[in-house]
């Protein structure tokens, strides 16, 4: 109703004192905010969610993962973050990744972070000269997700075994016949606990009464063992897959298994 | 409004921004009414549903039992409440009916003396309206998911028909056969559209999850492959593993002014790309639920000040702006799935159809009375000096 209402006075273009004396007081509301370190800056949530994902846990050797669902439990119009995380990715400063499980899943990372693993990975090894020359080459660019076969053999002259080699790497996975996404080295170690996590905690959730629980709640909830990642990483998960539907009540947000 | 009626006397406003604003408001405000109903003829649900687009009077629909009933939406009868009679339907009695489901009807988009029917038993029908007699078949290997006209083409009359095959066939009505093929898609073609704005290109839509644009004119292949990740700007390496979405798209609809193009898939997304260079916008709808084996006919709003786009969505119809992503509201109404609805733009009405053998109306709330002390201040107002009716209404206009 509200929104309508908006709508309505911006067509008509009407001038209300009245809403624009509630705009501030509606901000300082209980309104949303579980979330204390974040500042709604839409520039800030990569970063915010980056911080959160916990490096210890892979002993350093994975960059600092996020996914694309998540910032939209950060910041609400998805529409503002699909522009943002595109602009981001054009200036070259952090790559969408596909993440395997599901097509619809992107996970976000830093540019100069998958660079640095990416080297590191391969310290030494016989597939440093390979990777190298992949990520100097012009190739590589991070505003691609996937690439295909004419352009990497022809335009570039990577052979077939540099492509293996890169394969083996984990900095490709195959999509098709001739075109390979670009991955993450050790990924795979992630998404394993990832959804592990995940499934603990919509488990959490589907036994409490209802199959509903207060956000504040959960945040301060003893965590499941399986939960490696961390509670706030999998509350924005679940909220931005649309995992659980967001229900705003006196005392915060409330958060519903969602029946579809 | 008084506001806006006043500049609008004065001259102050272009005569559209009333228009668009009155709209708009209608738009918002639509919903089930008591006094409007539509006659139910269907013993299945409904498919399809076209309104004319020269007077924006008669309604099609096509129902799943293969019948296609013909409405009058025009209250003529001075009374506030009104059902919409049907005027003549194709009947199981009719030698000519369709065997099966009916897909697809549509209106000759120049006159309402013709219209199209197409259906799952293989057939695209044209039917004289007024002898409700039919005027061509024709017949093809697939059954027949969707099939369009263009809505503005004036130098041919070609019919735009998805099958169950990967090719989509354009019918010439002048000629009754078939004069084109498409090929290059893999799947079975779910939705056709033809651009509003120029006679020439088209919108398929396939279950191989990709949407193509076509120049019919061009004999090759297709003008492009919409990507939903845009990466690649070097394109033709890289088409064949472009796709709009991730499953099968089944609905296709333009906006109305044809710069743009919504398109909705099975992986709950709806996306709207840019009709000219093919490029994903990055509007975010959030999830747009759909798991429809068939062809999803969703419609847009016309002449608001943001356009809408009306989505069914499991049993309910999802109301977003279109340029925003913004969800705005929900229908809910329907006791099953909502499989098409189609406006009404001259009068801002919805109609909708689902499994349930309805069609809804939706039609905009009219508007509350003003409050009792303003209008018996105005009226007072006015009584007293007529004069200086001028000043009041520029007061009115700030207030």
């Amino acid at each position: 109703m509200e929104r309508k209402r908006k709508l309505v006075c911006e067509t008509f273009n009407i001038k209300k004192k009245r809403e624009e004396l509630k705009g501030p007081a509606s901000d300082l509301n209980p309104s949303h905010s579980p979330y204390p370190d974040f500042t709604e800056d839409p520039q800030e949530a990569v970063p915010y969610l980056c911080a959160l994902f916990p490096r210890k846990l892979f002993n350093d050797t994975l960059p600092p993962l996020c996914l694309k669902h998540q910032l939209y439990s950060l910041i609400q119009d998805r529409t503002a973050v699909d522009r943002l995380l595109s602009s981001l990715q054009q200036k070259g400063e952090l790559c969408l990744v596909q993440a395997g499980f599901d097509s619809d899943t992107f996970l976000v990372v830093m540019d100069q972070d998958l660079r640095r693993t990416a080297m590191a990975n391969c310290d030494g090894g016989s597939r440093a000269q390979v990777v190298s020359k992949f990520l100097e080459s012009s190739l590589f660019s991070p505003s691609k997700i996937s690439y295909c076969r004419e352009e990497v053999m022809q335009k570039h002259r990577f052979s077939d075994r540099e492509i293996t080699q890169l394969v083996r790497a984990g900095l490709f996975t195959v999509r098709d016949a001739g075109s390979w996404w670009l991955s993450v080295p050790g990924a795979g170690k992630f998404t394993t606990q990832f959804i592990k996590g995940r499934k603990a905690l919509l488990s959490q959730i589907s036994r409490s009464r209802y199959k509903e629980v207060l956000l504040t709640e959960l945040a301060t909830r003893k965590s499941p063992p399986a939960l490696r990642l961390g509670m706030e990483y999998h509350i924005h998960d679940i909220i931005g897959a649309g995992l659980v539907d967001c229900v705003p009540t006196a005392s915060g947000a409330l958060l519903r298994l969602s029946d579809t | 409004m008084l506001g806006l009626l006043w500049a609008r006397l004065c001259g102050l406003d272009n005569p559209v921004r009333l228009r668009r604003a009155e709209a708009t408001r209608r738009v918002l405000s639509l919903d089930l009414n008591k006094d409007r109903d539509v006659e139910r003829l269907h013993e299945n649900g409904i498919n399809t549903l076209d309104i004319d687009p020269v007077e924006g009077r008669y309604m099609l629909s096509g129902g799943a039992d293969g019948i296609i009933v013909l409405y009058d939406l025009a209250n003529l009868t001075k009374s506030p409440s009104y059902t919409c009679k049907a005027i003549c339907k194709v009947g199981k009695s009719h030698p000519d009916m369709h065997k099966f489901s009916v897909e697809t009807v549509q209106w000759y988009p120049h006159d309402t003396g013709i219209f199209t029917s197409s259906s799952f038993d293989k057939t695209l029908k044209t039917w004289d309206t007024n002898s409700l007699q039919l005027a061509e078949v024709f017949h093809f290997e697939g059954t027949v998911y969707s099939h369009h006209m263009s809505p503005l083409a004036t130098k041919h009359s070609l019919i735009a028909v998805g099958t169950k095959g990967p090719k989509v066939q354009l019918c010439d009505l002048n000629s009754g056969s078939c004069s084109h093929i498409l090929q290059g898609h893999r799947g079975e073609v779910l939705a056709v559209r033809w651009s509003p704005r120029y006679d020439y290109i088209l919108a398929t839509a396939s279950a191989d999850s990709k949407v193509k644009l076509w120049d019919v004119r061009k004999a090759t292949g297709c003008l492009m492959t919409l990507d939903r990740h845009n990466g690649e700007k070097s394109k033709s390496s890289s088409e064949t593993i472009n796709t709009a979405h991730n499953g099968r798209v089944n609905g296709l609809c333009f906006t109305s002014d044809g710069l743009h193009l919504l398109t909705v898939g099975t992986d709950d997304r709806m996306r709207l790309w840019n009709s000219a260079s093919g490029v994903n916008t990055l509007v975010n709808y959030g999830k747009v639920c759909n798991d429809s084996r068939k062809s999803v006919k969703f419609t847009v709003s016309e002449g608001c000040s943001p356009d809408f786009v009306f989505v069914p969505c499991d049993g309910t119809i999802a109301l977003y702006t279109i340029y925003s992503g913004e969800k705005i509201s929900v229908l809910r109404g329907h006791y099953d799935n909502v499989d098409c609805c189609v406006f009404q733009p001259q009068l801002q009405e919805l109609y909708s159809g689902g499994k349930d053998c309805n069609v809804l109306a939706w039609v905009p709330a009219v508007r509350e009375p003003v409050p009792d002390e303003d209008s018996a201040k105005s009226g007072s107002n006015r009584h007293l000096n007529p004069a200086f009716e001028d000043a009041w209404s520029s007061s009115e206009e700030e207030g």
